[in-house]
C-alpha cells in the first residue's frame, strides 16, 4: 500500500518531460531575438558575417559597440526616464484623486462624471491622432517633451481610475470616519489612508504605465523634430533609418534601450507579472 | 460602494469637487475634444492649419471611391483572421505549464515568458525587421537551414509563383506578394505574455481532483483539454479575441515601422490606420484623413457592439 503514492508521483514526473521539452523548444524560439541582440552587440561585421549564430570569445568582444551605442542613445533614455517618471507619478497622482473623489461618497453629479469618463474605454481613439496635433500645435506644444507627457497622463486616466475606483470602495470605511474624527482633511485622507494602504495595486499601475510609456513612438514621432528632444522610440526610428549596416552597433543600442527595463523587472518581478495579467483589462 | 450623502453634507465637501477636476479637464481636453474636432473636420478640406473649407459630404463621398482604403480594409482583415489563428499557441503553452506539476517551475516558466516585455516593443520590432533582411537576415538562415527554402522553392516550381528561386535569397520585406506572408510570420512562435497570463489565471481554478479523476478514467490529453481546460478558459479567450481584433483594425505601427509610411512596396501592406496617418503627415490631407477616422471609428464601434451582443463574456 505505501508503495502506491510514490509510484504515482513517480509516473507524473515522467510524464511531465515532454511537456518541460515542448516548453523550452517554445522558448527557445520565443527567446531568439533577445539572445541574438546579446550575442550580436559584442561582433562586428565581419564576425557577424563569419559567426552570425554564436557568442564569440569574451576576450574578443567588441565593447566599441557598447560605448558607441550609449553615446548615440544614451540622451534618447535620459529624455525617455523624464517623460515616463513625470508621466507615471503625474497620471497616478491625478487618477488616486479621482478615484477618491468617487469612491468615498455618493456626491451630486458624480454618476455623470463616472460615465463620462467610463465611455472612453470603450470610445476607439483611432481618429484622435490627427486632430490631436493640431491642438498640440494651437497650444504651441508641438517639439516639446511635455506634450508627451501631458497627453500620455491624459489617456492614462480611465484605467487607473476604474481600477483604483474599485480599490479604494474595498478599503474599510471606519478608517476614512476615525481619520476624520481627528479633523483630518480629504487630502489628508488620501495621503495618509488611500496611498500607504494601496501600494501593490499602485506598482502594479505604475509598472503599467511606465511600459506604455517607454514603448511610446506614434505621438513622439509625429511631434518632435528636434535630436536632442527625442524619446528612444523616435531614436530607434532615426537609427533604423540611418546606420543600417552595423549590426553590432545597433544591436548594442537596442540592449541599452532595454536595460532600465531590466533593472525594474529584476526588482519587482512579482508585480511585473501580475501587472501584465491585470493590463489585459484595459481596453 | 461609495458611501451615500446627504445635500447638506454634500456642499458642506464642495471641496472634494476639486480632487475630479484635473483629470476631468485633461480628459475634456486631450480625449473629447479631439474627438469632437475628427467628426467636425471630417467635413472640411483642411490641411491643418487656420484654413479650411466646408465641403459636406465630399471627404466620404471621395472615401468610398477610395481604392486603397478598400484594399486596406481587405488586408487588415486577412490579418485579423490570421491573428486569431495566432493565438494558438499561447493557448497550448498556457495548458502545458499549467499542467506541470511542479509548482516551481510553473513560476519560473512564467518569468521566462516575460522577459520578452523587457525589450522595449520597439526593438523587438526591428529586431525582427533585422530577421527579414534578404541577406543577412536570421529567417533566410533558418530557411536554408533546415530545408524550408528548397521545400518552398519546389512548391514554387509545381505553382509556379515566382517567387521563392534556388540560390536566390527570399526578399521577404520587398516583395509586394510576400509582404502580408511576412505580416503574418512576423512575431513566431507568437507567444503572448499577457494571453498566456491570462489563461493561466483561469486554468488556476481547476482543482486537481479534476484531473485525478480524469486519470482515473484515463482520459486523453486532448479530450482534458476539449471538455475541462477549454471550457474554463472561455470566458479569457473571448477577452482577447476582442481586444485582438480592436487592436489589430485600429493598429498600424508595426506597418508603419517594417514597411514605412506608404504601405512598403505596391503598398501591400497599407492597413486603414496608416493610410489615415498617411493622408494627414505625408499628404497634409487633415480633413479627408478625419474621414477615414471616423470611418474607422463607427466601424470599430459596431464591431464592439456585435462582439458585446453575441460574444457574451460572462464574469
Amino acid at each position: 500500500m505505501s508503495a502506491e503514492p510514490i509510484r504515482t508521483l513517480g509516473s507524473h514526473k515522467q510524464r511531465d518531460w515532454p511537456k518541460h521539452m515542448a516548453i523550452w523548444a517554445i522558448l527557445a524560439i520565443d527567446l531568439l531575438p533577445f539572445y541574438m541582440m546579446v550575442q550580436i552587440s559584442f561582433k562586428d561585421n565581419t564576425t557577424f558575417n563569419l559567426n552570425p549564430w554564436f557568442p564569440t570569445n569574451p576576450l574578443t568582444w567588441v565593447w566599441s559597440n557598447w560605448t558607441y551605442g550609449m553615446e548615440l542613445i544614451g540622451p534618447y533614455i535620459a529624455n525617455t526616464v523624464f517623460v515616463a517618471v513625470t508621466t507615471t507619478t503625474v497620471t497616478l497622482f491625478l487618477a488616486i484623486m479621482a478615484a477618491y473623489f468617487f469612491a468615498r461618497y455618493k456626491m451630486p453629479f458624480s454618476s455623470v462624471l463616472w460615465s463620462a469618463f467610463i465611455v472612453l474605454m470603450l470610445m476607439p481613439a483611432v481618429a484622435n491622432i490627427v486632430p490631436l496635433f493640431a491642438l498640440l500645435k494651437d497650444l504651441g506644444l508641438l517639439n516639446t517633451l511635455w506634450a508627451i507627457i501631458i497627453v500620455g497622463v491624459s489617456v492614462g486616466q480611465v484605467f487607473n481610475l476604474f481600477v483604483l475606483r474599485n480599490f479604494i470602495e474595498d478599503l474599510p470605511k471606519d478608517l476614512f470616519e476615525a481619520a476624520e474624527m481627528d479633523g483630518a482633511n480629504h487630502f489628508q485622507q488620501v495621503m495618509n489612508i488611500v496611498i500607504p494602504m494601496s501600494g501593490p495595486i499602485i506598482g502594479t499601475l505604475a509598472i503599467l504605465a511606465f511600459l506604455r510609456t517607454w514603448n511610446e513612438f506614434l505621438l513622439p514621432l509625429i511631434i518632435l523634430r528636434d535630436q536632442e528632444l527625442f524619446t528612444l522610440g523616435v531614436g530607434l526610428i532615426y537609427l533604423d533609418g540611418e546606420y543600417v549596416k552595423q549590426w553590432g552597433k545597433i544591436m548594442a543600442a537596442f540592449f541599452i534601450a532595454s536595460i532600465p527595463l531590466i533593472i525594474i523587472f529584476l526588482f519587482t518581478m512579482k508585480l511585473f507579472v501580475r501587472g501584465l495579467s491585470a493590463g489585459a483589462i484595459k481596453g | 460602494m461609495a458611501q451615500s450623502i446627504s445635500k447638506g453634507k454634500a456642499i458642506k465637501e464642495w471641496r472634494l469637487y476639486f480632487f475630479v477636476i484635473p483629470s476631468l479637464i485633461l480628459v475634456l481636453v486631450f480625449s473629447y475634444f479631439p474627438a469632437a474636432s475628427a467628426v467636425y473636420h471630417s467635413f472640411f478640406d483642411w490641411a491643418g492649419g487656420d484654413t479650411k473649407q466646408l465641403i459636406g459630404w465630399d471627404n466620404f463621398k471621395r472615401a468610398l471611391g477610395d481604392s486603397v482604403l478598400w484594399s486596406s480594409f481587405v488586408t487588415v482583415f486577412i490579418l485579423i483572421v490570421a491573428n486569431v489563428f495566432k493565438m494558438i499557441p499561447s493557448i497550448f503553452v498556457a495548458v502545458m505549464v499549467h499542467r506541470l506539476k511542479s509548482d516551481r517551475w510553473q513560476y519560473w516558466y512564467r518569468v521566462l515568458l516575460v522577459i520578452p516585455m523587457i525589450v522595449p516593443a520597439l526593438v523587438t520590432l526591428f529586431i525582427w525587421k533585422f530577421f527579414f533582411d534578404p541577406n543577412l537576415g536570421v529567417l533566410n538562415k533558418v530557411m536554408d537551414f533546415t530545408g524550408m527554402k528548397n521545400l518552398l522553392v519546389g512548391l514554387d516550381g509545381v505553382f509556379g509563383w515566382n517567387l521563392f528561386l534556388d540560390g536566390i535569397p527570399i526578399a521577404w520585406l520587398s516583395e509586394p506578394r510576400l509582404i502580408i506572408p511576412s505580416l503574418i510570420l512576423w512575431g513566431f512562435p507568437w507567444i503572448g505574455v499577457v494571453g498566456v497570463l491570462i489563461y493561466l489565471a483561469g486554468l488556476q481554478s481547476i482543482s486537481t481532483d479534476i484531473y485525478e479523476a480524469a486519470d482515473l478514467d484515463g482520459v486523453s490529453g486532448f479530450q482534458k483539454f476539449v471538455h475541462i481546460e477549454f471550457p474554463l478558459i472561455l470566458t479569457q479567450i473571448r477577452l482577447m479575441l476582442i481586444l485582438l481584433v480592436i487592436a489589430t483594425i485600429q493598429g498600424y505601427g508595426l506597418q508603419l515601422l517594417l514597411l514605412g509610411d506608404s504601405g512598403g512596396p505596391g503598398g501591400r501592406g497599407m492597413v486603414p490606420g496608416l493610410w489615415m496617418y498617411n493622408r494627414a503627415f505625408i499628404a497634409g490631407e487633415f480633413g479627408y484623413a478625419c474621414a477615414i477616422g471616423m470611418i474607422l471609428f463607427v466601424f470599430i464601434l459596431s464591431l464592439t457592439y456585435i462582439q458585446n451582443k453575441y460574444v457574451r463574456i460572462d464574469k
